[in-house]
């Protein structure tokens, strides 16, 4: 066995020139793969924590109803004794904080137009420690001091629609807990651009007791648990639940995953376009290398014929043949990983910006990430798409005619 | 020059009975080989000599099993070759047959040795035989020296060695060689017919060759000649050197062994 790999692995290395372009095909392939993949991963993590941590946080807490309401008042469905919940959720290991929320919607007006509003009312200080900060584009942030109360962040798109800047007053109209239209008077403090502009034409974000007094209601529609790393969410939900069930209001936990419905539209489109740049890799890899192979096969057409003469089993001609190719994979897949994550460093340090995605308006940074699952996949793949390129030119070496592969020039 | 009819005294290592091969030509057949029939015995260092064309190389092939005829029997050792499949066919070449080519057709990425030992370990022999075998026939060969040299550092001749070290390190019951000095200089042709003949005196090998080289012909015990694919001629040109105890029936493959 050691003697046939031995010929094998020599074989690979017969024709050097033609080796050295296919290790480059290949080694390619896979550094292309890892590019993409690497470029995909750290845009999904970016995402990922950027969703995060522009507010979504990694676990919110809801009451059991909230998610079977009639939306007919914000707050009916809202946590009653939220307070004691988040000393409770604060308790966990791994937790940052908990931050209060409001989730409401409304009409504001500058005096002269009015336009929706879709609205979140926060605790300024719970949300800081938590790294929640809003994207101000102008102005600052709300204040948690008491005269802060009647202070608001506004989205670039409401500031644009109703002509209006920091400093200047707008007034919110809501419907109560009661079902009264109850209206309060914010000054505007900051704008904020978050990147979409469909959430710009709408944001708005004042202070949870300015929510309380517009909604009538000591409530919050949910609370938001902040973690020290994303990766411990499914540990922290666990622990947690059972800890919740204690109390008097039936409540369930949400993780960030269930709520990011856009990350995961994201991923699941971007994992689409890798798997399909995948399939085009493994079938280049594929086709090129058949055509190799068979061109190896046929410049040994009459040692072939020699080793059939001498008895060797056609099965071990297949095996010589699949496994050179196999071998051809392993180097090419080594090359693609040494080459891409080369690449992959140098372009992460390139400095390189592209434009903003989709939907957002802030350019983004070009960084790849190093996924090793992604560099034993993309590995996996030109292997095996190698060996399969080998078994058509293994048959057919392995078929030859004995004589006429011996007369073969 | 001896009687033919003596060989019929003698135990057969091959016997061609009645072989005709053709091969198909656009829509009709040319017939490379027509009903010919050939007994060799064990020991025995025989040429089959013609022009181009005439069927030396089918007839080769036949007997070496890469081949089959068209009609007619060829028997190795007392098996017939029409009755096996291929499996056992890719058997018997294996354990009873060496070949030697025209053109050497060693494994290039290969050392000296390591050709040596390619149908031992085809053959499934242990390491240790396998460097003992291989030791002992490049020695035979007169090649000791060379071998962890490829191909590409040998001389034409010296391949050639090698490649006749290789035919006989599984220690077969024939040799065929086909046209072995045809890309030959003098020397190294005589060179190599002198390592055949003496393995063939020394071991008891029997060689099949096919040639036209005159210089290999003169040194050749019993010579069948082709014409148009059919036996014209089968003479013996010298003392014949068959083992008295391979005559008597003892099992070519047991001499071998205790000799090579």
């Amino acid at each position: 066995m050691g003697k046939f790999l031995l010929l094998a692995f020599r074989n690979v290395f017969r024709n050097r020139r033609r080796t050295i372009m296919t290790l480059i095909m290949v080694g390619g392939g896979v550094a292309g793969l890892l590019l993409v993949g690497g470029f995909f991963a750290r845009m999904f993590w970016g995402l990922r924590e950027s969703t995060i941590n522009d507010g979504l946080g990694h676990i919110q807490i809801f009451t059991a109803e909230h998610f079977n309401r009639e939306e007919k008042h914000v707050l009916d469905t809202g946590i009653d004794n939220w307070r004691q919940v988040a000393a409770t959720a604060s308790t966990g290991g791994h937790v940052r904080g908990v931050a209060p929320r409001i989730e409401f919607y409304g009409m504001l007006s500058n005096g002269v137009k009015s336009g929706v509003f879709m609205g979140s009312a926060v605790d300024p200080v719970a949300e800081s420690s938590l790294g929640f900060s809003p994207r101000l584009a102008a102005g600052r942030d709300l204040d948690s001091k008491p005269s802060g109360e009647t202070e608001a962040l506004i989205g670039i798109g409401v500031a644009r629609s109703m002509n209006v800047k920091p400093g200047d007053g707008l007034t919110l109209l809501a419907v109560t807990s009661d079902g009264a239209l109850n209206g309060i008077d914010v000054q505007i403090v900051g704008l904020v651009n978050t990147g979409f502009k469909e959430v710009d034409d709408r944001y708005l974000r004042i202070t949870l007791p300015s929510a309380q007094r517009l909604l009538q209601s000591d409530r919050v529609t949910n609370l938001v648990v902040g973690l020290d790393k994303t990766e411990n969410t499914d540990m922290v939900a666990a622990e947690l639940a059972p800890r919740l069930r204690g109390l008097p209001q039936q409540l369930v936990l949400k993780k960030w995953i269930d709520l990011a419905a856009y990350y995961k539209q994201v991923r699941s489109l971007f994992s689409t376009i890798f798997v399909f740049l995948g399939v085009i890799v493994f079938f280049m890899v594929l086709m090129s290398s058949v055509n190799t192979l068979l061109m190896t096969m046929f410049e040994r057409t009459r040692e072939i014929g020699t080793m059939l003469a001498m008895g060797t089993p056609r099965s071990w001609i297949m095996a010589l043949f699949v496994v050179e190719a196999t071998l051809l994979g392993i180097m090419g897949a080594i090359v693609g990983v040494v080459g891409g994550n080369l690449l992959g460093f140098l372009l992460n340090h390139a400095g390189l910006h592209l434009p903003p995605p989709p939907g957002t308006t802030v350019p983004m940074a070009f960084r790849v990430l190093f996924v090793p699952s992604l560099m034993i996949g993309s590995s996996i793949l030109v292997v095996v798409s190698l060996a399969l390129a080998a078994i058509f030119p293994a048959i057919r070496a392995s078929r030859l005619q004995i004589a006429e592969a011996l007369a073969h020039v | 020059m001896n009687d033919l009819a003596e060989l019929d005294e003698i135990a057969e290592l091959v016997r061609v009975d009645a072989v005709t091969r053709r091969f198909p030509l656009d829509h009709s057949y040319v017939s490379a080989l027509d009903n010919v029939n050939l007994r060799v015995a064990p020991g025995e260092f025989l040429a089959i000599a013609g022009p181009s064309g005439s069927g030396k190389s089918t007839l080769l092939n036949l007997i070496g099993c890469i081949d089959k005829p068209t009609s007619g029997h060829i028997l190795i050792d007392g098996v017939d070759t029409s009755t096996l499949n291929p499996a056992r066919m890719t058997a018997l070449r294996r354990e009873k047959i060496g070949f030697v080519f025209q053109t050497f057709n060693l494994i290039p990425v290969f050392t000296a040795a390591e050709n040596v030992e390619f149908p031992l370990l085809v053959q499934g022999f242990s390491s240790g035989e396998r460097r003992q075998r291989v030791a002992a026939a490049l020695e035979s060969v007169g090649l000791s020296a060379r071998a962890n040299h490829r191909p590409d550092l040998l001389s034409g001749g010296e391949r050639q060695r090698v490649a006749v070290a290789r035919a006989i390190v599984h220690r077969p019951a024939l040799v065929l060689a086909d046209e072995p000095t045809a890309n030959l200089d003098t020397r190294n042709a005589t060179q190599l017919i002198d390592l055949m003949h003496d393995l063939n005196r020394r071991f008891g090998l029997t060689f099949i060759f096919s040639t036209h080289d005159q210089r290999l012909l003169e040194h050749t015990d019993r010579i069948v000649r082709l014409t148009d694919g059919q036996v014209v001629a089968d003479t013996l040109t010298a003392e014949s050197i068959i083992p008295q105890n391979l005559s008597q029936g003892a099992s070519h493959g047991q001499v071998l062994a205790s000799r090579l």
